[in-house]
């Protein structure tokens, strides 16, 4: 475990360290795009940029878990199962419609910026969370939730003690799917003049830029793969 | 101690439980017998309210559960199922002590129990105590489910079908060690199962449950008396009544005075069945009980003991 977090954190000193180093290395790009003629980035800090990514998608991973946590908790429970279909159908709309379409429909109601994106990726994450909370509810076995009620915990308490402690490592495998996905994909965000790692990318296809496009899109893979590794570690069974 | 008073309750069209009434008086172990559907759970269940009944009413101690705190009643009901159903993500002591927490006892006398408790049901508590539910045989895992379900000295233990999972050899060790936590706790206990060996081996009063009907309830040996009900004759096997009922006919009672040299010994609570199968085992016609006065038993005082017992207690 330990050893596994000191790697991360190197990971983690490499990514910024190469975030530093992008604007100062005109020449690296150079070489890559001979034909451009301003290679680096420049027009924003890039850590700037990443505070923004971060912000818009670990916001709207937070939004998603806060609306599909208790939406899951409430098609588990006895009053609620009847809901199950139509909350399921609802959220697999949501995720059905890709993010620069809502970003695109949203735009005359919320205007440029982070709103949209927001919006956006709230409705592509929520999904998974619902998903991975029912299942991970669904998986608590069932002779230890008779032996809770039997032996006098409330409804409150075998939530609390019992079901979520258990489905907690299924919970946590959603969230990550949700935090990684709209990392990803509030790249997408640029389109709609959301500050963020997708930025370079738009300005570079905008003005036959390939070396920002690549910039960009470097940093935000490798983004998304480093929250993935971290949520990795948080994936062990509660006590 | 417990009475159901013409308890009943359908499940759509299925009469799983119809007018059942009886009492289970203080500090008995009864066993609830019948077949796989007969209701014997469901009606079990309505002691702690688990199951509503939607005919009749169930009393603990003079008093309608229907009236109690759902969680209050439990906590004071000890509560103990076939498969057992520890908390996997919580070791074994925190297993034990979940009712003592739940009533917020503080952590010294919660530790204390656990390691009574432990003690009680045959477990080191410094070997088990922190070890995790998956690790343990089935065996060791319904000790832990019995010292749980008794961490808050509750006067009432529920048991569904609680060694049915278990192979025989750990059946007949837990079923003893039931039988000795009964005598020294004096629990009121209702057991389920559908195993008559073991009802026999358990109970002192047996109910009888079929089709949701009580077919009979009383001492073990009065329902297993030449007259029972059709019910009981097909479950028990009619041609082995006689034989089930020296399961149940202390030897002790049966005795007769005077040593007899050589003869193998048979512990003093034994049972005649007992008696009857160490006489098979040593090919011998008598057994002398161990006891402070010399006693022994023949085989045509065996045999004669099925019926001969009905004249003086059914009396």
């Amino acid at each position: 475990m330990r050893r596994r977090l000191a790697w991360l954190g190197a990971e983690a000193m490499a990514f910024l360290a190469a975030l530093w180093a992008a604007p100062r290395a005109g020449s690296l790009w150079g070489w890559l795009f001979p034909e451009v003629s301003r290679p680096a980035y420049t027009q924003d800090s890039w850590f700037a940029l990443l505070a923004s990514h971060l912000a818009l998608s670990v916001g709207a991973a937070g939004i998603a878990v806060l609306i599909g946590l208790p939406a899951g908790l409430a098609a588990t429970r006895p009053g609620g199962r009847r809901l199950m279909p139509v909350v399921d159908a609802a959220f697999s709309l949501a995720q059905a419609v890709p993010p620069v379409a809502a970003i695109a429909l949203s735009l005359p109601l919320l205007g440029f910026g982070a709103a949209p994106t927001l919006l956006a990726l709230v409705l592509y994450a929520v999904l998974p969370v619902l998903r991975a909370t029912v299942a991970g509810l669904e998986s608590v076995p069932g002779d230890a939730l008779d032996a809770a009620r039997g032996l006098g915990l409330s409804p409150w308490q075998r939530l609390r003690r019992v079901e979520l402690p258990l489905a907690w490592p299924v919970l946590l495998s959603g969230w990550r799917v949700a935090l990684t996905v709209s990392v990803a994909t509030t790249a997408v965000g640029a389109v709609a003049g959301a500050r963020c790692l997708g930025t370079p990318i738009i300005i570079g296809l905008s003005n036959a830029n390939p070396a920002y496009v690549l910039q960009g899109a470097l940093f935000t893979a490798w983004l998304a793969l480093l929250l993935d590794r971290g949520m990795g570690l948080l994936s062990r069974p509660e006590r | 101690m417990i009475r159901f008073e013409g308890a009943g309750r359908r499940y759509g069209e299925v009469r799983a439980v119809r007018d059942v009434s009886f009492e289970v008086p203080r500090g008995s172990l009864c066993v609830l017998l019948g077949e796989s559907g007969s209701g014997k759970s469901t009606l079990m269940r309505m002691v702690n309210r688990l199951v509503e009944p939607d005919a009749g009413r169930v009393l603990l101690e003079g008093r309608d559960v229907a009236g109690l705190d759902p969680q209050a009643l439990r906590r004071g009901i000890g509560y103990v199922i076939q498969s057992v159903g520890l908390f996997p993500h919580w070791d074994v002591a925190r297993n034990v002590a979940t009712v003592p927490r739940l009533l917020g006892w503080d952590e010294g006398r919660v530790a204390a129990r656990v390691e009574e408790l432990l003690a009680l049901v045959g477990l080191d508590p410094a070997t088990f105590g922190g070890r995790r539910p998956a690790t343990l045989s089935g065996g060791q895992a319904q000790r832990v489910g019995l010292a749980r379900a008794l961490a808050a000295d509750p006067p009432v233990l529920l048991m569904d079908e609680p060694f049915s999972a278990l192979d025989p050899a750990t059946r007949r060790g837990l079923q003893a060690e039931l039988r000795r936590i009964h005598r020294e706790t004096g629990k009121t206990i209702l057991l389920v199962t559908h195993d008559v060996e073991e009802a026999l081996a358990l109970a002192d009063r047996i109910a009888v449950m079929e089709a949701g009907s009580l077919a009979a309830e009383g001492p073990a040996l009065a329902v297993l008396g030449r007259d029972a009900p059709p019910a009981v004759q097909r479950m028990l096997r009619p041609e082995a009544l006689a034989f089930q009922r020296l399961g149940v006919l202390p030897a002790a009672a049966f005795a007769e005075a005077g040593p007899v040299p050589g003869a193998p010994g048979l512990p003093g609570d034994a049972t005649l069945r007992d008696a009857l199968l160490l006489m098979l085992a040593e090919g011998t016609d008598r057994v002398s009980l161990e006891g402070a006065a010399p006693r022994h038993l023949t085989v045509a005082g065996v045999l004669a003991a099925p019926w001969a017992e009905t004249r003086e207690a059914g009396a």
